[in-house]
């Protein structure tokens, strides 16, 4: 059985290749989708029949092209997709990205650790917790009345 | 250079109305107090105060008692008064305080032609002055019913309400008194130009109040006399006068000083002045106001008539009672002044703090020209004038701002004020503008931006009333050849006092003042509150800035950190390459440490302190974990002597303090086991107490002392420094330097200082109170 999709937001290519690195280590069989800009991510999510329907999203924040803000935003304003775990890994410490994120519904925020074994530490812990300990919804136990949940 | 005087006409010999005539010119100089004639209705002797010898007698003596001035000279006065009448005068002159103050001393029955005399004496110079004066029927029971009414009276005016209500209360008093036809109240202004301040009068007569009469009008010598005397009766103006026989004293060979005299003659310029008024007879009564002549109570009459003894005195003691309730009605009245001038400048200041624009207070309703008495007011603010009321020009402002800004009493620090009634004395330019602007009141607002109000006041002719054209006396030919003469005119007609107005009272300078730290309060307010704002903004600014910065400088490191790792990792490299690599890997990471800290100490001087109740005992074994060290595993001691006091502080940022300090201790301790003791001195604590900075006096000091190395005293200041190390940066455990000036300012934001006893080999103990933490010291 396909295990699902991983959408990562990350622009630069080492920090990608360091998420493929620990998705190895931790043994996660998932399908990794990337997107370089905040508007890929977007266009891949879109409704349709091509649409990426993820089961946890890795969003970098500051992106070229429509940042990981809009693509938080769009994510967490869509019933179909606000269920989804939504994980925030940038460069920022920035009190108020940290309040913004939240306050759009991210499920966590992670300041990428300078240091690569930190790093790795960090992501393999993202994945087994999102993908192994947590309890989430399956797609048919949504009860109807969540569905047309006004957006905010 | 001025021509001299020329002689006076009395110059030769005594003077005498009777002889010598008095000019406008010299009538400042005119001897009103030794005028040598009495006015005929009354007869005088002058008596020596040893044995009462009749020195002289006024000429009218064979009509009024009876015996020509030859036939007394040289007498006793028992030849004029008789017997009774001499002992009286005697026993009146040995018992009674008559020196310079008339008393009435008996009356002199009627004899053959001459009529029943009212005798009044006092002393003066070394002589007895007898004036009589006719007793008409019916002034026996007098006495009684001018007590009566004086009682009712001094109710009444103590009862005004305000200076000019007060005023009127006694010109209606003294009138209801007198029975005369006008009775004024004639007030000196302080160039001693005068005015009817209050008036009561015969209703048929034209009102003459609110007129303004230029000081020539009573000169200088007549005020003089008022500050002596209670009362000046003239009851037949234009009378004839008749003159002391001899004109001087046979033993002195000096003139009488006539000063106390009630008969004194009048100078010639006032009757001559009187007459020209249509009056024909006066009784005037000064109002002192701290032994300054503050005004008269004029009563006029327009027929000749008389005063009885008992109703002058009746009148005196009004006057009395009136200058010794005028200060406390003027006070009363500067009050109620005082606090409507104010309470309308706070309202006016609350509204512009509404309006958040200090222009509300000119072009607002109501406004700054509502409250100080001006025909005009300005406002320089935002780099304009803004007027209302008369003003001069914008272009004459601004040249009298500048003129205003140079002047060093405009910038007085304790009363910064200019004010005059008359600006073109001051300042030349002002003539162009004097007719709205003779009288200024200035007061400069904020000095950086020359920002200031300014009050006009007209010429006076413009506000006031003049009684008659003082620079137009009418020449006429008098009996004493020509001369000038008060005017002849009393129409109403204006007169400029050139380039003057009324002056500003001290209640209004002091209003400007208040006025002044009122808005200056507002402006600095205001500023405040800009300042904070542009301080929140700049704040946030640099928070921005330095999590930008941290951010960009980290993405590029966090790059090089990778790359090194991935040249680690393959397999082409020598081991010397996999050593510099290793080293780029390290000072990356040094340099990730370094940009944290250099966060973290941006946010701590600005974040918001959380302040509660705090154990300190807790918050130090917190400290310890905090630092990785755990009680019991050889590593360390730590001591706390006895427990810590309960502090109000930010719990999070004091623990902060007490790790930094431990995690400090620790590292320069090594590599012994470290001994570590913390402790506080009370702040009654005197004796114990180490030597600490001044504002630490009145604190608890709290310490955290080791055993370790020590720092050498010429470093003790550098170690608060950011980023500062003493020591090569991989010993005594690295760490980037940023504990300490973090720890530093966690002090300061608790309003408390931080510094260290330290030797070389000695330990270190680092001090530090946290003030905003204790409760207030009992003072």
């Amino acid at each position: 059985m396909n295990p699902g999709t991983i959408l990562v937001l990350e622009d630069c290519d080492e920090d990608f290749e360091t998420v493929c690195d620990a998705a190895r280590r931790a043994g996660v069989t998932h399908h990794l989708r990337r997107a370089t800009t905040g508007d890929e991510c977007i266009g891949m999510l879109r409704d349709g029949a091509t649409a990426v329907a993820p089961v946890l999203v890795l969003l970098d924040l500051n992106t070229p092209q429509g940042d990981g803000r809009e693509a938080l935003r769009y994510i967490k304003q869509h019933d179909r997709l606000r269920s989804v775990p939504l994980v925030v890994l940038t460069t920022s410490a920035n009190p108020r990205d940290l309040g913004f994120c939240y306050d759009c519904g991210a499920n966590a925020y992670h300041v990428k650790p300078v240091r690569h074994d930190e790093h790795l530490r960090v992501l393999g812990e993202i994945f087994h917790y999102w993908l192994r300990a947590v309890a989430l919804p399956q797609k048919h136990e949504f009860p109807a009345r969540y569905v047309n949940l006004p957006s905010r | 250079m001025p021509a001299p005087d020329p002689p006076l006409p009395w110059a030769s010999g005594l003077y005498s109305i009777k002889r010598h005539g008095v000019s406008l010119t010299n009538c400042d100089s005119e001897p009103v107090q030794t005028p040598g004639c009495i006015q005929a209705h009354g007869a005088m002797l002058v008596l020596r105060l040893s044995d009462l010898t009749i020195l002289q007698v006024s000429e009218n003596s064979a009509e009024l008692l009876g015996e020509t001035p030859a036939a007394l000279a040289g007498q006793d006065v028992a030849k004029a008064v008789g017997a009774a009448g001499a002992a009286r005068l005697r026993e009146v002159i040995d018992r009674e305080p008559i020196e310079r103050n008339s008393l009435y001393a008996f009356t002199l029955p009627a004899r053959g032609a001459a009529e029943a005399m009212d005798v009044c004496v006092h002393t003066v110079d070394g002589v007895a002055v007898v004036e009589c004066e006719a007793r008409r029927d019916g002034e026996e029971g007098g006495a009684v019913d001018y007590f009566r009414g004086l009682r009712g009276a001094v109710g009444r005016m103590q009862a005004a309400n305000g200076l000019r209500e007060f005023c009127l209360r006694v010109a209606e008093e003294v009138r209801a008194l007198s029975g005369l036809d006008r009775v004024m109240i004639y007030r000196f202004h302080a160039d001693m130009h005068g005015e009817v301040f209050a008036e009561a009068k015969r209703e048929d007569l034209a009102p003459w109040l609110g007129f303004h009469y230029p000081e020539g009008d009573i000169p200088r010598p007549a005020r003089e006399i008022f500050k002596r005397i209670w009362i000046r009766p003239l009851p037949h103006a234009a009378g004839p006068l008749v003159e002391l026989v001899p004109l001087a004293n046979p033993d002195t060979g000096h003139p009488l000083n006539m000063t106390h005299c009630a008969l004194r003659g009048a100078s010639v310029m006032y009757s001559e002045y009187l007459a020209n008024m249509g009056v024909a007879a006066s009784l005037t009564m000064p109002i002192l106001r701290d032994g300054e002549l503050w005004g008269l109570i004029a009563c006029q009459h327009n027929t000749p008539t008389h005063f009885p003894y008992q109703m002058r005195s009746a009148c005196e003691f009004l006057a009395q009672v009136a200058t010794l309730q005028l200060k406390n009605a003027e006070e009363s009245e500067q009050r109620a002044y005082r606090l409507r001038l104010e309470g309308m400048h706070q309202q006016l200041v609350a509204t512009a703090a509404q309006d958040g624009n200090l222009v509300a207070l000119i072009d607002r309703q109501p406004s700054l020209l509502d409250a100080m008495e001006a025909g005009g007011v300005a406002l320089y603010h935002l780099d304009r004038w803004w007027c209302a009321g008369i003003t001069p020009e914008p272009a004459q402002l601004h040249a009298l701002a500048e003129w205003l800004n140079a002047r060093p009493d405009f910038a007085s620090a304790t009363r910064p004020v200019f004010c005059t009634d008359s600006l073109p004395q001051d300042y030349r330019a002002g003539a162009k503008f004097a007719a709205v602007a003779s009288g200024v009141l200035a007061v400069p607002l904020t000095r950086a931006r020359r920002d200031m109000i300014v009050w006009f006041r007209p010429e006076t002719i413009q506000t006031v009333n003049w009684g008659g054209n003082p620079h137009e006396k009418p020449l006429v030919t008098g009996p004493h050849g020509p001369r000038l003469t008060p005017r002849g005119s009393f129409e109403l007609f204006t007169e400029s006092v050139h380039q003057r107005s009324l002056p500003w009272s001290i209640v209004e300078v002091d209003s400007a003042l208040r006025l002044r730290m009122l808005v200056m309060e507002l402006v600095a307010a205001r500023a405040l509150r800009e300042l904070n704002g542009e301080l929140t903004r700049s704040n946030g600014e640099l928070d921005a800035f330095a999590y930008m910065a941290s951010h960009d400088l980290k993405e590029p490191l966090r790059g090089i950190h990778r790359h090194a790792h991935q040249l680690l990792k393959s397999a082409q490299s020598s081991d010397d390459d996999r050593k510099r690599v290793e080293v780029i890997i390290r000072l990356t990471v040094r340099m990730d440490s370094l940009l944290d800290s250099l966060l973290h100490f941006s946010r701590v001087g600005r974040a918001v302190l959380d302040f509660d109740e705090v154990n300190l005992n807790e918050v130090v074994e917190e400290a310890l974990e905090m630092v990785g060290v755990r009680r019991g595993d050889g590593t360390f001691t730590v001591e706390v002597p006895r427990p810590l006091p309960g502090l109000h502080c930010d719990r999070v940022r004091v623990r902060e303090i007490f790790s930094n300090l431990l995690s400090n201790a620790l590292k320069y301790s090594a590599p012994a086991p470290a001994r570590i003791e913390i402790g506080y001195h009370a702040r009654g604590e005197t004796a114990s107490r180490p030597a600490a900075p001044a504002e630490s006096a009145g604190h608890t000091i709290f310490f955290v002392r080791d055993h370790g190395i020590g720092i050498e005293p010429r470093h003790h200041e550098q170690i608060f420094l950011m980023f500062k190390r003493l020591h090569a940066r991989d010993d005594y455990g690295g760490g980037v330097g940023a504990g300490l000036t973090i720890v530093q300012k966690l002090v300061q934001r608790h309003g408390g200082r931080v510094w260290i006893d330290s030797a070389v080999g000695a330990g270190s103990t680092f001090y530090f109170t946290l003030p905003f933490g204790e409760a207030p010291a009992l003072a």
